[in-house]
Order: C-alpha cells, then sequence, then structure tokens
C-alpha cells in the first residue's frame, strides 16, 4: 500500500521497482514510526488493556458477563447530560457518565442486598430507568447533534487530555484491584466463608462495579463504541480457555487484550476497517481460537483428549 | 442513525417549503406560479422574478438535492406551475421522473443552459478507473451565476411577456450585485500568497471556483462520510497534507471533530470553517442567500488560507 | 458483649436465651434456652428441615434471631470458624489447593497482609495434616468431593478459630476421608477449641460426641449424648418435623413468653 513517493523512514531501503514489497518492518513497525495518532492509539489502547481485561475476568467469573453491556448502557445518559451542559469536554462527559453509572452501580448494589430482589434483576432496572431518563432529557434539551458520534471519541484522535484520563483510570483500577482483590476472590469461590470472615463483600463489590464503570468510560473514549465492553470481555473469555490459575488468566486476558489492540489497529490501517471495529474483532477471532484450541475446555482438547494420565 | 435524521430534516423541510406556497396559491391568483428545484436556484429565481411570481422551492434551505425524495405534495406543486426551474447537469436527478409523475405542462427551464460544463473524478477512484462525471455546481463561478439570472429572466419574459420590464430591471440589479461579488472575491483571493490557493476539503462542489478564481482544491483521500474512520483513512489524509503542504484542511463531513483537530495537530495544517456548496442555510445562518454564501465561503477561505 | 460481666456465663462460649430464628417471620428454629461450655464438643442432630444450618447461620451472625438473643461469651467474629454446606462453594473458580487453604489466614493477613515464609509453612502445614501434600498447584474444579472436604478442613485448621461450626461436614465422604477429618476435630477438642458439628450419623455421634443437641424446629433434648440420643426422642423429632406452613399464625408459646 505504501507508494512510492512517501520517503521510507527506516534504514534508507530502496523501494524496488513499482510497489515495494512490505517487510514485516513495514507491516508492523513503519505505521507506528510515521504517525504520531497511530503511537497514541497504541498507548491508549495498550494502557486500557491493562485496566479493562482484568475487570472482563471478574465479571465474567462472577458470572457478570452482560452487566458490562448493561452498565453501558447506565453511562450513556451521564455522559450525555455532561455533554449538554459543558459541550465536548472529556472531563465533563466523563464525570457525566462516571456519575450515572456509580449511581446504578450502588443502587444495585444496595437494592440487591436489602430485598430478596437478585442482583441482575435490581441492574436491570435501574440501567433501563436510568436510559429512559438519559434519552428523556436529551429530547427536552432538543439538540440537533448525533449524540452517539459525540460521546464516542475515537482511538485515532486520542488528545493528550483522554490519554492521560484513561492513564488515570487505568492507574486508580490497577490501586483499587489491589485493595479489593482478596474479598472479591474470595466472593466468588466461597462467599459464605468471606461473609463469615469479613464485611468487606458489599463494599468490594461495589468498587468492583465502580470499576467496570471506570473502565467503559475509558473504554468508550479508546475506542469509539458501544464495544468497548468488548475489549473488556473477550479477552478474558479467551485467556478462560487457556487456564484454571486466576493470576495467569488476568495475564493472558491483558496480553490478549494488547494484541488485539495492536493487530486491530494495523489491520485498520492496512485494511482500512474502522479502528475500534477491528480491534473488538481481533479480540473475537482471539476468543473463538481459544474455545477451538484452548487447553482448558476447547472443543479440539474436548474432541482429542489424548491418553489419559496415571493419576 | 444519521439517515433517520436526514430524513427527518427533508421531511421538516419539505412542510416548510410547500406551506407558504400552499397559503399563496389562493392569496394571489394573478401571479406567476413557478418552481424552482433547490435553494440556491431559488434565491436567483427570486431576485429576477421579485413581486411577480408565486416560488416555490422543492429542496428547502439546508438540504441535499443529490439524495431527495419527492413527495406527493411536490408532484402537485408542479402541476400546479407555470414555469420550472432546474440547474441540470444531471443535478435533480429525480426530476424528470417527478415531472412525468405530476402530469405537469409547464415548460423546464435548465438554468445552466449555454454554460461549459466542467468534468468531475467520481468520489473514490480504485485503481486505474477514473470515473468521470459532470460538475452540476455550476453556480460556485458567479460569472455562471450570470448566465442563470440570463437564461432566468428570457423564460420569465417568454412566459410572461407583460412584465417584460420589471424582469429586465429586477435582473439588471442582481447582475450588478453579481459582477460586484465577482470583484470581491477576485480581490479576496488576490490578498493570498499564490503557493497557499490551497485546501484539502471534503467538498466536491468547488470546481467550478477553483477553476475561476485559481484555488486548488483537493479531494481528500480516504476520509470518508457518514462512517467511521479506518486508520488507513487518517494516514492517508495525514500523508497528503504533509507531501502537498497544504495550509488548510476543511474537512466538514468528518463527523468527529477530535479526529479533525488531530489530522490537524499532527500535520500543522489550518482547520478551516464551513463552506457551503450545494443548498443555503435558513434565514437566520450564514448563507440565507446566493450573495451572502459566496461572501461567507470566500471569507472563510481568505481566513483560513493567510498566513 | 456484656457477657463477660456476668458470672453466670462464665465457661460459656454460647449462650441462647429463648432464641427463635427464622426467614420471612416463618421460624425454622424456636424457643432455644441453653449454653454450650467453653471447649464443649457438641454434635448438632435432627432430621432434615430441623433448623440445624439456621441454628449455625444465627450462631454466626448471618440471620439475626427474630426472638431471643445470642450470647458469645468473650467470643469475637473472627474467632468462630464456620464451614456451611460446601454446595456454596463455586468449583468452577480458577484457584487452587494452595490459595484456597491460605485464605484461613484472612484474620492475619487481612486484605493486603503479605504472606511470608512463616505463614508459607503453615500453609503447608495445614495441607499435609488432611493428607492433600502434592495438591497445592490443584485447580479445585478438579478436586473430589473429600479431597475438597479435605482442603476445607485445613482452612479451617489455619483459621485457628475458638468456635468452630460444621455443618454436616462429613456427608457424601467414604470413611477414610470421614476418619482421617475426625482426627482433626478431635485434636480441636485436645485444644479446648468448641467445636460444634450437624451430623446424620448417629452411631457416629454416640463414639465421638460428649454433647449433643437434638433439633426438631425446637430443641428436643439437649445434654450428654447418650441421654439425648434415646429411641423415644428420636421418635419425637421425626414427628415435630412438620412442614414449613405459610399461613400459620403468630406463635401462641411466643406470646405468652
Amino acid at each position: 500500500m505504501s507508494s512510492p513517493t512517501i520517503p521510507l523512514k527506516r534504514g534508507g531501503r530502496e523501494p524496488c521497482m513499482g510497489r515495494p514489497a512490505m517487510t514485516p518492518d513495514d507491516v508492523f513497525i513503519a505505521p507506528f514510526v510515521e504517525f504520531d495518532f497511530m503511537r497514541r492509539a497504541l498507548a491508549g489502547t495498550v494502557v486500557l488493556a491493562f485496566g479493562a481485561a482484568p475487570v472482563g475476568v471478574f465479571l465474567m467469573l462472577r458470572r457478570m458477563s452482560l452487566v458490562g453491556d448493561a452498565m453501558a448502557h447506565a453511562i450513556l445518559p451521564g455522559a450525555a447530560l455532561g455533554f449538554l451542559t459543558a459541550g465536548l469536554n472529556v472531563f465533563a462527559m466523563t464525570a457525566g457518565g462516571i456519575a450515572a453509572g456509580v449511581v446504578v452501580a450502588v443502587l444495585t448494589g444496595i437494592v440487591a442486598r436489602a430485598t430478596d430482589l437478585k442482583e441482575d434483576a435490581s441492574l436491570a432496572a435501574f440501567y433501563l430507568v436510568s436510559l429512559a431518563l438519559g434519552v428523556t432529557i436529551v429530547s427536552v434539551k432538543g439538540t440537533n447533534i448525533d449524540l452517539l458520534h459525540v460521546l464516542f471519541g475515537t482511538v485515532l484522535a486520542l488528545d493528550n487530555a483522554t490519554l492521560i484520563l484513561i492513564g488515570a483510570i487505568t492507574s486508580a483500577t490497577l490501586a483499587v484491584f489491589a485493595l479489593i482483590y482478596r474479598p472479591l476472590v474470595l466472593e466468588c469461590v466461597d462467599p459464605g466463608f468471606l461473609r463469615s470472615v469479613s464485611r468487606s463483600g458489599g463494599p468490594a463489590h461495589i468498587a468492583f462495579l465502580l470499576l467496570v464503570v471506570l473502565n467503559l468510560v475509558a473504554g468508550f473514549h479508546a475506542l469509539g463504541t458501544l464495544l468497548a465492553v468488548g475489549l473488556m470481555m473477550l479477552p478474558a473469555i479467551a485467556a478462560r480457555f487457556w487456564t484454571r490459575d486466576i493470576t495467569l488468566m488476568i495475564v493472558l486476558a491483558v496480553a490478549s487484550a494488547i494484541v488485539s489492540g495492536v493487530i486491530g489497529l494495523l489491520v485498520s490501517f492496512h485494511a482500512s476497517v474502522p479502528s475500534g471495529p477491528a480491534i473488538i474483532l481481533v479480540a473475537g477471532a482471539l476468543c473463538v481460537a481459544s474455545g477451538l484450541f484452548g487447553t482448558v475446555g476447547g472443543v479440539v482438547w474436548r474432541a482429542f483428549p489424548g491418553r489419559h494420565l496415571e493419576a | 442513525m444519521l439517515h433517520r435524521r436526514r430524513a427527518l430534516f427533508v421531511l421538516g423541510a419539505m412542510v416548510l417549503a410547500v406551506a407558504p406556497v400552499a397559503a399563496q396559491e389562493k392569496s394571489s391568483p394573478a401571479k406567476l406560479n413557478v418552481v424552482a428545484s433547490f435553494s440556491i436556484l431559488g434565491d436567483l429565481v427570486a431576485n429576477v422574478g421579485g413581486d411577480r411570481i408565486a416560488l416555490k422551492v422543492l429542496v428547502g434551505p439546508n438540504s441535499d438535492a443529490h439524495v431527495f425524495a419527492p413527495s406527493p405534495a411536490d408532484a402537485k406543486t408542479l402541476a400546479a406551475a407555470k414555469l420550472v426551474f432546474v440547474n441540470g447537469l444531471g443535478f435533480e436527478g429525480w426530476m424528470t421522473r417527478l415531472v412525468k409523475a405530476s402530469g405537469s405542462k409547464a415548460p423546464l427551464v435548465v438554468a445552466t443552459k449555454g454554460i461549459a460544463p466542467r468534468k468531475m473524478e467520481a468520489e473514490e477512484h480504485h485503481g486505474h478507473d477514473h470515473a468521470e462525471e459532470t460538475d452540476p455546481h455550476a453556480w460556485q463561478s458567479v460569472a455562471n451565476a450570470k448566465v442563470y439570472v440570463a437564461n432566468i429572466r428570457d423564460s420569465f419574459i417568454a412566459a410572461d411577456p407583460a412584465g417584460k420590464e420589471i424582469y429586465e430591471k429586477n435582473a439588471a440589479a442582481y447582475l450588478a450585485k453579481l459582477d460586484a461579488m465577482e470583484q470581491e472575491v477576485r480581490d479576496a483571493v488576490a490578498r493570498i500568497a499564490p503557493e497557499r490557493r490551497r485546501i484539502i476539503t471534503t467538498h466536491d462542489a468547488f470546481g467550478y471556483f477553483g477553476a475561476a478564481y485559481g484555488v486548488e482544491f483537493i479531494a481528500p483521500q480516504g476520509v470518508s462520510t457518514e462512517s467511521e474512520a479506518s486508520a488507513k483513512d487518517v494516514a492517508r489524509i495525514v500523508r497528503q497534507i504533509k507531501k502537498l503542504k497544504v495550509p488548510a484542511v476543511f474537512l466538514e463531513n468528518v463527523t468527529d471533530p477530535r479526529l479533525v483537530k488531530r489530522i490537524a495537530d499532527e500535520t500543522g495544517a489550518k482547520i478551516g470553517g464551513t463552506l457551503y456548496s450545494d443548498a443555503l442555510t435558513a434565514p437566520d445562518g450564514a448563507a440565507p442567500t446566493y450573495l451572502d454564501m459566496m461572501r461567507h465561503n470566500i471569507r472563510t477561505l481568505s481566513a483560513a488560507l493567510m498566513s | 458483649m456484656s457477657v463477660a460481666a456476668d458470672p453466670a456465663n462464665k465457661g460459656a462460649a454460647l449462650r441462647f436465651r429463648d432464641v427463635t430464628l427464622g426467614y420471612d417471620r416463618h421460624p425454622a428454629v424456636h424457643h432455644l434456652d441453653g449454653r454450650v461450655e467453653r471447649g464443649a464438643l457438641m454434635a448438632l442432630v435432627g432430621p432434615n428441615g430441623a433448623g440445624k444450618s439456621t441454628f449455625f447461620k444465627g450462631v454466626v451472625g448471618l440471620l439475626r434471631p427474630l426472638a431471643g438473643l445470642i450470647e458469645r461469651g468473650g467470643v469475637a467474629d473472627a474467632d468462630i470458624a464456620y464451614l456451611p454446606q460446601a454446595a456454596d462453594i463455586d468449583r468452577s473458580f480458577p484457584i487452587n489447593v494452595y490459595d484456597l487453604v491460605a485464605m484461613g489466614l484472612w484474620r492475619r493477613a487481612g486484605l493486603f497482609g503479605g504472606i511470608g515464609r512463616a505463614e508459607a509453612h503453615r500453609i503447608h502445614e495445614a495441607i499435609a495434616a488432611v493428607g492433600l501434600t502434592g495438591f497445592e498447584a490443584r485447580p479445585i474444579g478438579t478436586l473430589s468431593g473429600g479431597q475438597m472436604q479435605r482442603a476445607l478442613f485445613a482452612r479451617l485448621l489455619l483459621q485457628d478459630a475458638r468456635l468452630i461450626l460444621l455443618d454436616e461436614p462429613f456427608t457424601a465422604i467414604d470413611a477414610k476421608t470421614s476418619s482421617d477429618l475426625f482426627d482433626l476435630v478431635h485434636r480441636w477438642h485436645r485444644e479446648e477449641r468448641t467445636v460444634i458439628a450437624a451430623l446424620h450419623d448417629i452411631e457416629l455421634v454416640r463414639q465421638n460426641f460428649p454433647q449433643t443437641l437434638l433439633l426438631a424446629r425446637e430443641p428436643v433434648a439437649w445434654g450428654v449424648t447418650k441421654d439425648v440420643l434415646t429411641a423415644e426422642n428420636l421418635l419425637a423429632a421425626r414427628r415435630m418435623c412438620e412442614a414449613f406452613d405459610e399461613s400459620a399464625t403468630a406463635c401462641a408459646h411466643h406470646a405468652v413468653a
């Protein structure tokens, strides 16, 4: 795709006649060397991976895989409200989105614990109300702007403010994870035991939902679509097919998210596919491959488990 | 989403465009019923016809004549018309069918009659296919607009000989204004350093303008309307801007302002404002008339291109 | 807990004062009155639905009494180790035996206390004590029922609690595993910890537990095992376990008391 008129950045290699053959450097390195926006996109997705993938692993293990999606909808109205009051301001929209998400998360948690209602039903109720409220506010304020386009950034247009925001959210995510990791794990494995040794289960759960919200907002900015949920869940699901150890699972999920980001950007660069969907599609492909060939419950391994072991 | 909004917009504009005419129809039977296909042409027709005509515009302000979908009400409007003005050059592809459907007997006046048409390249060129089409946006050159006005005047006189004097007087007055505008545009371009007279824009409507006044309009590579940008799209336009040392870009159809800003930051090019090409704005907008539109465009261009 | 000041409570790990436990006003355990001595080894016996699990939930504090008062003389929340019925555990969770057992150190390590060399040693010791050495890195999903129960006992060991509550710990477990785990129960008894275990196997209770509470939605008998587990008492217990009655009226016994 690189035409002879574009000077090669690396090594002064002369293009051959006509279209130069693509070296691995041209495919994998040159796009990031030549373009600032590609470097920013890379930084954004890699940083996002460190926060979103672990969140996704826990969502999956807690059987809350669809919560990310519901939360994404709960956030939209807040972000819209932020936009309507402060315009196209990263921080106003982020603050609005987080506020809406937190309100929904906390109310969901409180209702699920204070009443007989199960958490999923409680969440469904609150996110639907939040969404309806948002649509109402937007239409009452009467705006002409295509909100979906405004609410979502694009990974190709990450400015300093957005990069800082994503970085801050990831840092906060990792810090909070350090704090709630044990109760979070324990609440999944043996909630009864956790309740008998500590009261930290409830707060840890709400803190975790907060992390979901934060990382979704970061994902919206970075990936520019509702598909942000995809970078959270798909790497986690892929990782699940390779290990029975949670630490390794988190590491694999982060790695898978980073690989999806890099390959997705390169696909978008070389094949002219919108970058957000490209990243998610790569993550989805990793997921399918893992489901087929993964050593833990993958299709192929189940069909041909090999000779059984001695013990 | 966007399509639905646009459809709503068109719907609203149609109602607006039809409503006043419907009111006029009964109140002033003496007036000459005429129809113009789109807002810019409508403005020229109104300036020549003055009080003697009752004008209806099919594609109103802020609406895109390229994608107009006529309604039965439009057919009724046409049926009642004594004269129908169109731009021609393939601009109103829907008009032939609409005229036929309406059973209108009114003569169809092609306002661009006598203008040498330009060719323009089709939007995307893949490989060797350089599809060429006639560029219908002739009004973007003021000299062409004067031809429009002459054509409009002559057809009015033919259809309504009693008003000959008034039409001639109106046309003469408006032509004088067009001459002044022509001078204004030329003066403005002259103030821009010759090597800076180039912009990248997503509008494909400025071919006549560029040819007439010596400003180079370059279509951006890759960035297309209404779809999410790919990294390749952005890379291509960044390369193009850098390679051609383009001082300003007008990327209105890139829906995400953050993306436009990123491109500008990365290339050092200035972000231009809004240029109007195919339709006028509502009366409270920046370009409610043809003269306003041309003035707005040249000022916006000079502002972006002057260093 | 102001109980410590009351001389009558001296030596009691648990004191029940007319306790009624239940859900939605429907009592599962009525009018429990009595005490569990410190260092006691007590069996909790009763037919299905007798309220044994409810009893434990009340003691741990997961269920607030509908009426009455449970006093835990000087036993703090953290000093109670509670092993609920194994069904509560998500066996599909990707965690290995070592980490599961290590959770027993929660009281010491809390949210982020490190697991040092001394703690690691204790964890390995506990795993060895239940006979799971070599299984440290095995994901819990691959354990058999008996192995899982051994791992949970290792966790109990690490909890180092003064009051240990075991809800059906030997159900669906082979004799070898039961007897291995029973050794641990006896060890706790020797260490003067208070142990209460819900059991189905009357013979097992007769052989191993000095004290027994026979429960059938209300205490049938409570005291020395051989006095409690008489044929009449067991028959009475079976009869008393009537169905959960939606239309039950307010308990008259309670109204009088």
